[in-house]
This record gives C-alpha cells, structure tokens and sequence, in this order.
C-alpha cells in the first residue's frame, strides 16, 4: 500500500524533471513539455494531500480537488493558445529553438 | 446590494466579439469607443457597491472588502486607458496582422483587453488559491496572445514566446506552491489557512516555507521584482506599445493586491513573520538596486519604461515588506495609483511620437519640445512624476511608503530608497534632455495627436498635478 510519502517523491521528481528540462533543453516544445510535467506533478500532490490527509469529518479535502481540475483545465487553455504563438513563430523563422530568439538584444 | 461586475465586464467582451464576427463592416474603432463607454457606465456603477468587510463574507472564495473594490475601479480605468492607447496604436497594429480585408484583428486587439479586465477584477476579490489561481491565468493567459498579437513582427513573436515560457514556468511554481500550503494546512481559502496557523503556529515550518517561497517566486514574476525581473525588459519592449502600458500597471498592480492579501493571511504565525519578512525586504533592496542601475544606459524608450517599472516594483515592495504598519496598505495603493497615471501618460506620449519618428528610441524624442508642445509637456510632468520631484503625485506616493517603512525601522531600505531615487533622476532626466535641448532632425515629420489622446493626456496631467499638490480626497477615499 503506498503511503503519501511515495506519492510526494514521485510528484517531487516529475516537478525536478519538468524544472531541468525547462532550464536546460533548447527546444521550446520540449520546454513545454517539461512545463506540462510541472503542472501534472502539482496535481499529483494535491491529490495524494487531499486523499491522505482526512478532515476532522473523514472526507477529502474537496477544494483541492476541483483544483485539480481547474489545472488540467488551465494547462489545456495554455497548450493552446502557446502552440498558436509557437506555431506562428515558425512560420516567421522556421526555428523552434531559443537560441535563434535573438531580435530584441539582452 | 451586490452587482457582479466581473460578469458585466465579460459579457461586454463575449458582446463585442459577436458584432466583431457577424458585422464585419463596422468600424473597429467605433466598436473600441463603444467599449470605453460601457467600461465607463460599470466604473459608474462600481460606486454603488458597499464593500462588506474582509472577514465577515459567507463566502470564502470572493471578497468584495473596500481594498478589492479599489482594484475593480482600478482595473476598469487602466483597461479605458489601454483601448485609448489602443485606438491610437491600432495602425501598426493593422501593419503586422495579415488579413483579407482592412482591420482584420483589430476587432480582436480591441477586446482582449475587456477579457483581461473581468481577470484582474476576480484577482482584486479572490480569497482563496482556487479563484487566485483561476483569476490569474485568466489574465496570463489573455496576456500571452496580446503580447504576441502582431504576428508578422518578429519583436511582438519573440516577446510572446518569452512571456510564454516564463509565464508558464511561474505558473508551475504558483500551483505546486499551493499545493504544499494545502497539504500542511489543509485549507486552500486564505482565512481557513490564517485560522489554522492561528491554532497550531508550529505546523511543520519547513514544508509550508517551501510552499510560501514558491508562491513568493511566482507573485515575483507577476510584479517584475528581482531576481525574477529577466522576462519584463525584452517583454516590454517587443510587445505591442498599449499592451505593454496595460502589463506594466494592471498587471503588476493585480500581483501585488494578491501578495499583500496572501501575505496578510501568513502573518498571523510569528515564526512564520520573522522569515516572510526579511526575504520580502531583501527582494525589495534587490529590486530597487537592480532596475534603477540597468535603466542607466539605456537607449530604447520602451526598455527605458521597463527597468523604471522593475525599479517602482521595488518602492512597492518596500511597502509589502513593512505590512504591519497600518499606514502600509494605504501607501501601496495611494503608490499604485500614481503609478498608473504616470505610467500611462508617458505611454500616450510615446505612441504618437514612436508612430512619427517610426521607432522606440530616446533619440526619436529629439526637440519635441518644437515639434509638438503640448506632448512634450505631458512627457515631461510625466517623467517628474516618475523620478518623484516635490508636488507631484509620484513624490508623494514614495513619501507615504518610505514613512511607512521608517515606522517599521526598515532604515536599510530607506536608505537604498533614496539613493535611487537619486539614480531615477539621472535616467528620467534623459529624456527630458532630448527633448528640450536636442535639435530636432531636419526631417522630423510631423507629430499627430488624435482628440481623444490629447484629451486624456490633458485629464492624466491635471490629476498628477492636484493629487500631487491636495492629495487629500484621495486619501480619504483609499481603502
């Protein structure tokens, strides 16, 4: 039986994969990748949270769970309207790497 | 009586993209006047709302206290503001957006505004990490196709995607943030949260830091305060000119309503205040250091904009970092407010101007002071307001906050205050250098101002000008 501790280490280490892979690849769509793991290991936790940890009444926390499904929600609303931009800059560039984003100097 | 102004504002924005899609023909900018007046009409109506205080709502999720009711006033004029900005921006808008017919998207550009400000209105009143977190993609996530909106100009694209990545990433910090707080607390409202602290202060510090330190990084990147300042100067300065005017003060002002009420509610532990509160202070002196100094050399009007915004972050953040003086809360919105009459009156300015001479720079600005006037005269009370010279608004907002952080012996960060205040000078100066003493290029075209531009520069100066000189009936009038 797996107690909350397994969930919390399994959501701690999609939340490092997706930070890592954020900070480090080069290809924004395995940036958002990574930044999909992000919110995914977010949910995890909040489930596991909300299912370990009864109230003085027995039931689950309920507010993190319908935030898990604002969330899952969310992150589709984001996937959408950021595969328009990135789609549009290829279009421009033909590139959807980071590094070739180099109009507006730093 | 209870008026749900959020769904009036939402519905005006569902309204303008029907007529947008079945009546093609229509004027675009007669549709942005149109939503200036009903934005006017809610404005109206807000007055007629009686705050209810923070505590005493049955309902945990939304607050309709006197600091949200603020905000919701707040967001509806900058969201007036920025289609002002908007109807004056809309041709190059019109240049950069491919389309078979004239104005295509424009009718788009006019109302992803209204969407954002039904979001910066539920983030005034949200009481609980559910609705801030809906409330703040909702904006983001708004802000995102506005920042990128003109798709065939590479600056707006590569704007876009940065504050995609970035936006996404803080994000990811905000939700697992919230998730830690809900497990150690068991609460997602921000009373039931204060509650439980209240009865048990030493629930498991640790977790519940690291909960508190994400939420921080990710208000961080909402308010530009540093080290998480990166996006804002590239941000800013590809993004369409009323787009960035709207995210530098409606957005900034929705993340630190939200800091200061997620802050409130983390006070009531002890142990917890003798950490939140260096780390709030160390951000501020950070910030402050960091966006006055790299604003120095730079060249580029909008970049010039966006490291005195990083920089106004930090006066703002000396005012979250001093919260348990009473006179604290007062002295960021009374702050907030100058900001955003500042901050949009030099955005005016600069639109007509960047529309003449064709680009951002400080240079374009060379012997405006000739050229066009009475812009110049805006510009110029403008950038005092800014740098915060005596008797106008924007000196006063720094007098309250600094006063507020003395009574909380934050000597340190007064200091650092008015150092840079000192360095402000010398970049705001700038500008006012180019235009009155710089020869105007001998092929200046020249600067055309639209009525309805002209008169709101006009409306934005006076309100600088009095509230600076009789700040009084703001005051009173503050939450």
């Amino acid at each position: 039986m797996p107690t909350l501790a397994n969930y919390l280490i399994v959501s701690g280490g999609l939340f490092s994969i997706g930070l890592v892979g954020v900070l480090l690849r080069r290809n924004i769509l395995i940036i958002f990748m990574g930044l999909e793991l992000m919110l995914n290991a977010a949910n995890l936790s909040l489930v596991a949270f909300s299912r370990f940890n009864l109230g003085q009444d027995g039931l689950p926390g309920y507010n993190a769970q319908v935030l898990v499904f604002f969330i899952i929600t969310v992150a589709a609303a984001e996937v959408a309207v950021g595969l328009a931009i990135i789609v549009a800059l290829y279009r421009m560039r033909q590139t959807t790497h980071v590094e070739d984003l180099d109009t507006l100097k730093f | 009586m209870s008026f749900p102004v959020e769904f009036c504002v939402l519905s005006l924005g569902i309204l303008m993209l029907l007529v947008d899609s079945f009546f093609p023909s229509i004027d675009k900018r007669t549709l942005a006047h149109t939503a200036i007046v009903w934005l006017a009409v809610f404005l109206a109506a807000t007055f007629f709302l009686q705050p209810s205080p923070l505590w005493a709502s049955p309902n945990g999720f939304y607050e309709t206290d006197a600091l949200g009711l603020f905000f919701k006033r707040f967001a509806l004029v900058s969201t007036i503001l920025t289609l002002v900005l908007a109807i004056e921006y809309a041709p190059v808008v019109e240049r950069f957006i491919p389309g078979s017919r004239p104005g295509a998207g424009l009718g788009e550009f006019f109302t992803l505004p209204i969407f954002t400000c039904a979001g910066l209105m539920w983030m005034a009143s949200a009481a609980d990490f559910v609705m801030i977190f809906c409330a703040l993609e909702l904006v983001t996530i708004s802000f995102y196709i506005q920042v990128a909106f003109m798709r065939r100009n590479m600056a707006s694209l590569e704007a876009g995607t940065k504050y995609l990545i970035l936006g996404a990433l803080s994000t990811g910090f905000l939700v697992y943030g919230i998730t830690w707080i809900f497990g150690m607390t068991g609460q997602t409202g921000l009373r039931g949260i204060s509650t439980v602290l209240g009865m048990v202060p030493q629930a498991s510090q640790t977790a519940l830091l690291f909960g508190i330190g994400l939420i921080l990084v990710s208000l961080g990147f909402k308010v530009a305060a540093a080290p998480f300042q990166f996006w804002v100067p590239d941000v800013y300065q590809g993004a369409p000119t009323p787009v960035t005017a709207f995210l530098s003060v409606a957005s900034k002002a929705a993340g630190f309503v939200v800091l200061m009420r997620v802050v409130d509610a983390f006070l009531v532990a002890p142990a917890l205040q003798a950490k939140l509160v260096p780390a709030l202070g160390f951000l501020a002196g950070l910030t402050l250091v960091y966006g006055n100094l790299a604003a120095l050399p730079q060249t580029n009007m909008k970049r010039l904009l966006a490291y005195s915004s990083i920089a106004h972050a930090g006066y703002l953040l000396v005012g979250v970092a001093s919260v348990g003086s009473p006179a604290a809360g007062r002295a960021i919105v009374f702050y907030l407010l100058a900001y955003l009459l500042m901050t949009f009156l030099a955005f005016l300015v600069l639109i007509p101007v960047s529309k003449a001479a064709g680009g951002d720079d400080i240079s374009d600005f060379n012997g405006l002071g000739r050229r066009a006037p009475g812009m110049a005269f805006a510009m110029l009370i403008a950038m005092l307001s800014l740098a915060g010279l005596p008797f106008t608004v924007g000196f006063l907002g720094k007098f309250f906050i600094f006063e507020a952080a003395m009574r909380q012996q934050h000597f340190v960060l007064v200091v650092l205050g008015v150092v840079t205040v000192a360095c402000g000078f010398y970049y705001y100066l700038k500008v006012v250098r180019a235009m009155y003493w710089q020869p105007a290029p001998e092929d200046a075209p020249p600067v055309l101002v639209s009525p309805l531009t002209r008169f709101t520069a006009a409306f934005l100066v006076t309100l600088i000008l009095v509230l600076g000189v009789y700040p009084k009936p703001i005051l009173d009038f503050l939450p």
